[in-house]
């Protein structure tokens, strides 16, 4: 029974989807057991099928910046859980939790949660 | 009326009532069940997981080259995959037939495209493929034939791609034998790729689709490029032997590396007696387990 379920509720959610879905592995793209945090300005906001990318710049020890890549849902997905091209600005200080790339000289976080203290505003979730 | 003639009005009439070939409707949209398969069909597959892949050395050499990171590449990013990924990928089908104007029949099928990979038009009308030297592209060349109530279609001059997406490679030279069976709203397509490059074996994957009433979206906004982390002008690899992933299916699962590397004795059920003693079945299932237990 719980099989059965299971088939179901994968092909439900799977229909319903689909289009979400990117075109590389999320398994082979990031290390989805680990998460990492880093507090930064946001550079540029792509709001885009299969999925989005949130540019962030923070700085390392020595002060030089680091743009980081912050993959994020489709724009249909997204906008369906309200957030929009323009939720999100150059400027914006924010605070994101993410899975961090396989190789780390890419840089790039899969998005888990963000939040931008300077009104509250937060999002949390999964995307496929 | 001569048995001749009671003969040669019978075989009229047969000519008459029906098509000759039995030509089937595959038209409309088609959504898919993505039950089988699912790391296939929804997040993908881990690195260096190629069990059941039927690779030789030089398949097996140009995976382990490969690093997740190189699709992000600016001159990749917008760049589509070949008709494989209606095995490999996990979104649903829009079909449709576009008829001779003049005479009505069906002079090809069409799949629709995805975000991600160009629409297949299937020619229907007999035309050869084009010579071995004419330039390859990700959408390929396509004919088809029926066989019965089955369409079979050949797709040939693709660029080189991905059998999975963790970057098990196809080659230039492959061809994809894609086969559209209809069993009232249900389709089966079961895709055959050989490729004389890569693989030693023909490697098989079936999916399958229920008609729906709701139109599957074909194409898809234009493509974006955008910073994905690889800057422009890096390459991103592994240089042999330095794949640092190559014990992933070990570590998660106790799956001994001459299993995840995959080769055709690794498709059949008696390689799982050759490779008994060395699996280990970990204490916790860690990744991907559904009912086992995991997450």
């Amino acid at each position: 029974m719980k099989s059965k379920l299971f088939v179901l509720v994968f092909a439900g959610l799977s229909m319903l989807g689909g289009r979400a879905y990117a075109h590389h592995s999320f398994a082979s793209t990031y290390l989805e057991d680990q998460k990492m945090t880093i507090e930064a300005d946001v550079l540029q906001f792509l709001y885009r099928n299969p999925h989005s990318f949130l540019q962030l710049q923070t700085k390392d020890a020595k002060g030089n910046a680091i743009t980081w890549a912050v993959e994020w849902g489709a724009g249909a997905q997204l906008g369906s859980k309200g957030v929009q091209r323009d939720t999100l600005r150059p400027g914006d200080h924010v605070i994101v939790i993410g899975s961090p790339g396989r190789n780390p000289e890419d840089h790039r976080l899969r998005m888990i949660d963000i939040k931008r203290p300077s009104d509250g505003w937060s999002w949390k979730g999964t995307f496929d | 009326m001569s048995l001749n003639k009671i003969s040669s009005c019978l075989a009229a009439l047969l000519c008459v009532s029906f098509p000759a070939l039995a030509e089937i409707d595959l038209s409309g949209s088609w959504a898919a069940i993505n039950h089988e398969d699912s790391l296939e069909r929804g997040g993908g597959p881990n690195p260096v997981d190629w069990a059941g892949l039927p690779f030789n050395d030089a398949g097996r050499a140009k995976a382990l080259s490969f690093s997740q990171s190189i699709i992000s590449m600016p001159e990749r990013i917008c760049w589509f995959q070949t008709q494989w990924h209606i095995a490999a990928g996990p979104f649903s089908l829009r079909m449709w037939a576009v008829p001779d104007p003049i005479t009505g029949k069906v002079q090809a099928w069409v799949v629709g495209a995805w975000e991600t990979r160009a629409p297949m038009t299937i020619y229907m009308d007999g035309r050869p493929h084009p010579g071995k030297n004419a330039p390859h592209d990700q959408t390929g060349f396509t004919t088809g034939v029926w066989n019965g109530n089955e369409l079979i279609a050949t797709t040939t001059h693709i660029k080189t791609g991905y059998i999975r997406r963790n970057g098990a490679p196809s080659s230039d030279q492959a061809t994809i034998t894609t086969h559209f069976l209809r069993h009232g709203d249900l389709l089966t397509v079961a895709l055959f790729m050989d490729d004389p490059v890569y693989l030693t074996e023909p490697y098989i994957l079936t999916r399958s689709y229920n008609l729906s009433t709701n139109p599957v979206a074909i194409g898809g906004p234009p493509c974006i490029v955008g910073d994905e982390g690889v800057e422009s002008g890096r390459v991103p690899h592994y240089l042999p032997g330095k794949n640092p992933f190559v014990d992933e299916m070990t570590k998660l699962y106790g799956i001994p590396e001459e299993a995840s590397l995959g080769g055709a004795e690794t498709m059949y059920p008696e390689f799982r007696e050759k490779i008994k003693d060395k699996f280990k079945l970990p204490a916790k299932c860690a990744k991907n387990c559904a009912n086992a237990g995991g997450n």
